[in-house]
């Protein structure tokens, strides 16, 4: 395991010197890296440690390496020192061991984001193939289109890790491909779910349009889901089309009871008529509940019967 | 940039061809262990990669040739060794430093002399 670790700070050592030699001639770089390798390998054996604590930040290892090589003079151009220092200050980060930790860390993941991958290229596909299908994070199994996604998330998955796996094998130009391609996944995916949570959103609260007003803000103690509205003297009023203050017709909050409006001569339902008729889904009708009526103050003469005496008690 | 304190890298890397080149001249040797016999002879603060550099710079330029050497413990060790050309411009360089490091002795002697009195 410590021999493995060692290799792989060697590699990852002499990996950055190449980089920050990379703009010397290939005949010179060659010459001067033959086999820097194995000297590192020789330090690294040598005494404990990672390189970056021994020798520096690679960059400047590159630096000293070129200055007494002699190749400096020939190739480099000059830097001005805003970019100089700014080189300076990546290595220093390029060379922490918190850097080189998230580093080593990061392979380890690469399995996970190709499944990931898949799942979102599924999503991205989902969404663009139906655009207004509300999408949830897990496919409805019950549902058609959640069987189709499930199966099409597997199948992806498959292809995802075996494309991942195959990744060391490709050329130059296709793997050119691969990353646009994975980083078209992450920007697509970015857009899809920040649409995804807007979906559920509106799920969960109902959407109310525009022209109508339910009651569900004005009664705290809970939903309104039908209107009984009463005479004066106590009678069930039938039909009573109800508006709010901007001439709206008022809604009610959608009860679980099935809710049938009487269509209009225009072909439209009227769905401000009180009270609703509605149905439990166990086919019942919903009763109108008991409701104590308030005492009028005075009652109007002409609805109170005058008890009118007998004319005359003749018979 | 102005520094009036000589920094002791700069100063070494006058003189690092000719201090490798006295190192190889006593035994072949590797990379990494001319750099050692460098700092035990007191040479604290040359650097690897300058070391390094400088031996790829030297064979390069034809002054040492280059054989491997399998190692029991680790990787293979491309030791360095002088050949005739190495050799003569040791002798060279050495006579140069001789009489380099005399003035400046003389000079240094000088002042703190100068200083005494």
């Amino acid at each position: 395991m410590a021999s493995n670790d060692q290799a792989d700070d060697v590699a990852t050592y002499a990996a950055s010197v190449r980089a920050a030699l990379s703009n010397l001639p290939t005949d010179q770089s060659e010459v001067l890296l033959e086999d820097l390798e194995d000297h590192l390998r020789e330090i690294a054996a040598d005494a404990g440690g990672p390189l970056n604590e021994r020798l520096g930040p690679p960059q400047q290892y590159a630096e000293d390496l070129r200055a007494a090589y002699g190749a400096a003079q020939v190739t480099t151009r000059r830097q001005d020192a805003a970019l100089h220092d700014l080189q300076r200050a990546l290595a220093r980060v390029t060379g922490s061991t918190w850097y080189r930790q998230i580093r080593a860390f990061l392979p380890e993941l690469r399995p996970a984001w190709w499944v990931l991958r898949a799942y979102l290229a599924v999503l991205i596909l989902m969404a663009a193939v139906s655009p207004g299908y509300p999408l949830g994070p897990i496919p409805d199994p019950t549902s058609k289109r959640g069987l189709v996604e499930i199966l099409a998330t597997g199948i992806a998955i498959w292809l995802s890790v075996r494309i991942g796996r195959r990744s060391r094998q490709l050329s130059q130009k296709a793997l050119v491909l691969a990353y646009s391609a994975n980083l078209l996944i992450a920007l697509f995916a970015v857009v899809v779910l920040a649409n995804m949570r807007s979906f559920a959103y509106s799920e969960l609260t109902g959407t109310t349009s525009p022209q109508q007003t339910t009651f569900a803000n004005a009664f705290a103690a809970g939903q309104v889901t039908n209107i009984y509205p009463y005479s004066q003297d106590g009678k069930p009023l039938t039909n009573v089309l109800l508006y709010d203050q901007d001439g709206r017709p008022i809604m009610v909050d959608k009860s679980e009871a099935q809710t049938s409006y009487p269509i209009g001569a225009d072909g439209k339902a009227v769905t401000n008529a009180y009270p609703l008729t509605q149905r439990h889904l166990t086919g019942d009708p919903v009763v109108a509940p008991r409701v104590a009526l308030p005492p009028w103050p005075s009652p109007s003469p002409s609805a109170s019967p005058n008890p009118s005496p007998s004319p005359s008690p003749s018979h | 940039m102005n520094q009036a304190e000589v920094d002791p890298t700069q100063l070494l890397k006058g003189v690092l061809d000719l201090a490798v080149l006295a190192v190889l001249a006593e035994a072949d040797s590797y990379g990494y262990d001319v750099v050692r016999r460098l700092r035990e002879n007191g040479l604290d603060h040359v650097g690897d990669a300058s070391v390094y550099g400088t031996l790829r710079r030297l064979y390069q330029a034809g002054a040492l040739n280059s054989y491997v050497v399998p190692s029991d413990e680790g990787p293979h060790r491309k030791y360095y060794g002088l050949n005739n050309r190495g050799r003569k411009a040791l002798d060279q360089s050495a006579q140069t430093w001789v009489s380099l490091s005399k003035a400046l002795n003389h000079l240094l002697n000088g002042r703190s002399n100068g200083h005494g009195k």
